[in-house]
């Protein structure tokens, strides 16, 4: 920026005036961190940073802007009462005090800009801020210059003002913006309309009645000019089209623009359409759906009704939208996939497998000359199924790498020196399980960082390397997708876990337990060890939820710890939610499957006496539920029954069936809307004999069970 | 006779370089180092727009509008404020009081000029 005397005295001025402001922002800051309540202290603290970002505005000082707008926008939330004044905040703030200093010292040193090493500085204070900012979205600030591309071509432009009647007495003088209108171009043609004109009895002297048809030709796109009426908006009508002479310019514009399947942007970037227009429209769209309950009117048709653009621009546009949907169908490269299409296919491969394993079965009528063209068939749809499959499988690393931020930011809050390795981040999964680990995987991050990994000085004490390591790992076994999350912290502390669970009555005094059951503790609900709950880890969601979310997607979750060393918290989850390996029952007439995951051991039920719903395990009283009673299946127990014993959380219940049917690969089909508060069971398959089988959810099974048994004990019998 | 504009802002900078560049486009400039002194500079004279910060000590720019519109030379006059994009509601506040117009802070002197333009040509 050249400088002329004027603005050299100018900046002078601004430069004494902004010691003075940063001095005075400095000692405001001290005193608030004294007497945190003083409301005049932090109006006066926000005026000086207010003060500064505005007079570095006007000398195009962006830097300055920048870093003062950040400071000012947390001081804001101080006064808005958002944010406590925390001794944290404080020592935040007052680094940056003196680097705004430093700038301004800099500027009085003749340089304009800041140097590398200020720049570094600036944006390590402003990351230091980040934890106080709402939601980051205070990170930029100043006006965007756009360059500008080469001039456009002059347009011809018909505006339609209604001034409103208030306008003269807002100070807003409706000559003075015909006047301004001049000076983005050539006004041709005024015409004063004055049909609102009422009787002179009527009239108001200070009100203005005034409408105004004027003819712009000019280069200024559509924004520009309707930027000229921004402070009239509100209680004016103003209309601006191009003029009939320009539609065939337009027309010709939106058919050279590229791709775009949105009619609304295609009338935007071709400048018939501003986005002011465009949100008005919709904003009548909306309100039209809701008043008449009707299909919304297509956007085109309300542009064109509220004189927005004329009918020819909108069908210009039309055909360019379907233009773009027909190439776009063809590029066959990249596609997106709508979900619900893609679960049919899946369903629809399943039931295929199905097919074909029906065949599989050895035919008792006459030999088997089919068997080599059968295991093509099986070893082809295998394929299918895996192909398929796989278009819903993405890999992990995206998601891994999200939490670089993250560890960062925590980082940041905590003080901490922590650097991430991510690892096998090109394994691959199922998109649905993706998107539902990531929040698990972000507690544990931040446990780790929180609780896990010592802070610098203590690492240095135990003569580990001052920057801890967090380890995020992914790697396929065994048609398991597992995830590592590993740190090199502290470890976890077995007497101190087993004291607080003693202490939360989760275990009873004097138990014996061994290490991982120890460890395993720490998912249990209401278990937490961190003496001071951490603005981090004390968010509400403890591990017991992890362990809970992990469960859901059928997986499981287990901890490896050494003192001293580190821990390592590895999740394990099947490859995709859409299938998943059976145990087949049968009771009566009906199949039921339930996860093989879940299933401990079977054995005979023992005769007894009918009405005992528990019996005897190798010594341990085992309660069992008679699924023929609870699902009321009809006819007569077979003769020896047997009892499938599932574990969810521990707890070991048996299921009582006739027969026991073996495992296998089940696709599962989603129950329909009708069975949607069904609660025992999760889904359904179709068998190789074209039977249907119900899939067991054994959580609420056994929920539910426990509960009916409680309500039956408490009923006094009699 | 060049129109008067009435500049009101705590910091003298800004007071400068909105002087300079409103001068340079042929418009005279007052200026008032708070709500409390504008008010002072509004008798005696004929001023044509007032530009005003919201953030002043003594008086502030909110405040300071409300008493000058109920001035009867200056019921028609417009005003613009200096608002900030953090403060939505402080922009509600000064329409209500009569501040139709306004410029965003921070701001280059161009567009201070074109916001002036609008309202009064010098």
């Amino acid at each position: 920026m050249a400088l002329d005397d004027d603005m050299r005295e100018a900046l002078d001025m601004f430069i004494t005036e902004a010691r003075d402001l940063v001095q005075g922002l400095e000692e405001g800051l001290l005193e608030l961190e004294d007497q945190p309540g003083g409301g005049e202290t932090v109006n006066a603290v926000f005026r000086a940073a207010h003060t500064l970002k505005g007079s570095s505005g006007l000398f195009g000082l962006q830097h300055l802007v920048e870093f003062t707008h950040v400071v000012e926008t947390v001081l804001g939330s101080v006064r808005d009462g958002v944010l406590d004044v925390t001794p944290g905040l404080v020592s935040a703030l007052l680094p940056c005090t003196d680097h705004i200093s430093a700038m301004i010292e800099g500027l009085a040193g003749g340089r304009l800009e800041p140097d590398a090493a200020q720049a570094a500085d600036g944006a390590r204070l402003l990351a230091g801020l980040e934890p106080y900012l709402a939601d980051g979205s205070a990170m930029t600030a100043g006006p965007v210059v756009a360059a500008p591309d080469a001039p456009p071509p002059e347009m011809a432009w018909r505006l339609v003002l209604h001034f409103g009647e208030d306008c003269l007495r807002n100070g807003m003088d409706p000559l003075s913006f015909l006047r301004y209108l001049s000076t983005l171009g050539t006004v041709t043609g005024v015409v004063t309309v004055t049909d609102r004109l009422p009787e002179a009895a009527d009239m108001d002297p200070e009100s203005c009645y005034l409408s105004f048809e004027v003819d712009l030709v000019t280069a200024a796109p559509k924004t520009e000019i309707e930027a000229v009426f921004d402070f009239v908006r509100e209680d004016s009508d103003i209309r601006i089209t191009p003029a009939e002479s320009q539609f065939d310019t337009y027309v010709r514009a939106i058919r050279a623009m590229p791709e775009n399947d949105r009619i609304g942007d295609v009338l935007i970037t071709s400048g018939a359409v501003t986005e002011l227009e465009m949100a008005e429209a919709l904003r009548i769209q909306q309100e039209r759906v809701v008043r008449e309950g009707n299909q919304p009117v297509p956007i085109g048709e309300i542009l064109i009704e509220q004189g927005i653009v004329p009918r020819a621009i909108v069908d210009a546009a039309l055909t360019r939208q379907r233009r773009t949907t027909e190439t776009r169908s063809q590029d066959t490269r990249t596609i997106r996939i709508d979900a619900a299409r893609l679960d049919k296919l899946i369903d629809l491969v399943g039931e295929l497998v199905i097919a074909q394993s029906s065949t599989g079965i050895p035919n008792s009528a006459g030999p088997d000359t089919s068997s080599e063209a059968q295991g093509e068939v099986m070893r082809l749809v295998d394929e299918v199924r895996h192909s398929a499959l796989s278009l819903r499988m993405v890999p992990i690393g995206t998601t891994l790498r999200r939490f670089e931020r993250v560890v960062r930011d925590v980082c940041m809050e905590l003080g901490k020196e922590v650097s991430l390795v991510i690892t096998g981040g090109d394994a691959e999964m199922d998109k649905a399980l993706v998107e539902r680990i990531s929040d698990p995987l972000l507690h544990l991050v931040r446990n780790s960082l929180d609780h896990g990994i010592e802070p610098a000085g203590e690492r240095r004490k135990h003569g580990k390397a001052q920057q801890g390591t967090l380890r995020l790992n992914a790697y396929h076994d065994a048609g398991n997708i597992v995830i590592e999350v590993a740190d090199d912290g502290r470890g976890l502390d077995r007497e101190r876990i087993l004291a607080k669970a003693i202490e939360r009555e989760l275990v009873a005094p004097g138990t014996t337990l061994t290490d991982s059951e120890v460890y395993n503790l720490i998912f249990e609900p209401g278990f937490s060890t961190a003496e001071t709950v951490s603005n981090l880890s004390g968010r509400g969601v403890g591990m017991d939820v992890v362990k809970r979310n992990v469960t859901a997607l059928r997986g499981s979750i287990e901890v490896e710890t050494a003192r001293g060393i580190g821990t390592t918290i590895r999740i394990r989850l099947p490859l995709t939610l859409a299938i998943i390996d059976g145990f087949l029952v049968g009771v009566g007439p009906s199949s039921f499957i339930v996860p093989l995951d879940r299933v401990t051991e079977c054995v005979e039920l023992p005769p007894g006496p009918l009405g005992r719903d528990c019996m005897n395990l190798r010594g341990e009283v085992l309660p069992f539920i008679r699924l023929r009673q609870i699902f009321g299946v009809p006819g007569q127990p077979a003769r020896r029954q047997n009892v499938v014993i599932v574990e969810q959380s521990g707890q070991r219940t048996g299921l009582v069936v006739d027969s026991l049917l073996g495992e296998l690969q089940t696709v599962i089909k989603p129950l329909g809307i009708l069975f949607s508060r069904v609660k025992c069971i999760s889904g359904s398959t179709i068998l190789g004999n074209g039977e249907i089988a119900l899939i067991l959810d054994v959580g609420p099974l056994i929920a539910g069970h426990s509960d009916r048994e409680q309500t039956r004990q408490a009923v006094p019998v009699g | 006779m060049a129109k008067t504009i009435l500049i009101v802002d705590d910091s003298a900078s800004v007071r400068q370089v909105v002087s300079i560049a409103l001068k340079g486009a042929g418009y005279e400039v007052i200026t008032g180092n708070d709500g409390k002194d504008a008010l002072t500079k509004l008798n005696g004279q004929r001023i044509h727009l007032i530009i005003s910060d919201v953030n002043m000590p003594n008086m502030d720019g909110i405040t300071f509008v409300a008493e000058a519109k109920k001035l009867p030379a200056y019921k028609f006059t417009p005003i613009i404020m200096l608002t900030t994009e953090s403060q939505e509601d402080k922009k509600r506040q000064a329409q209500a009081a009569g501040a139709k117009a306004w410029v965003t802070k921070p701001f280059q002197p161009e567009q201070m000029l074109s916001a002036v333009a609008k309202l009064v040509q010098p």
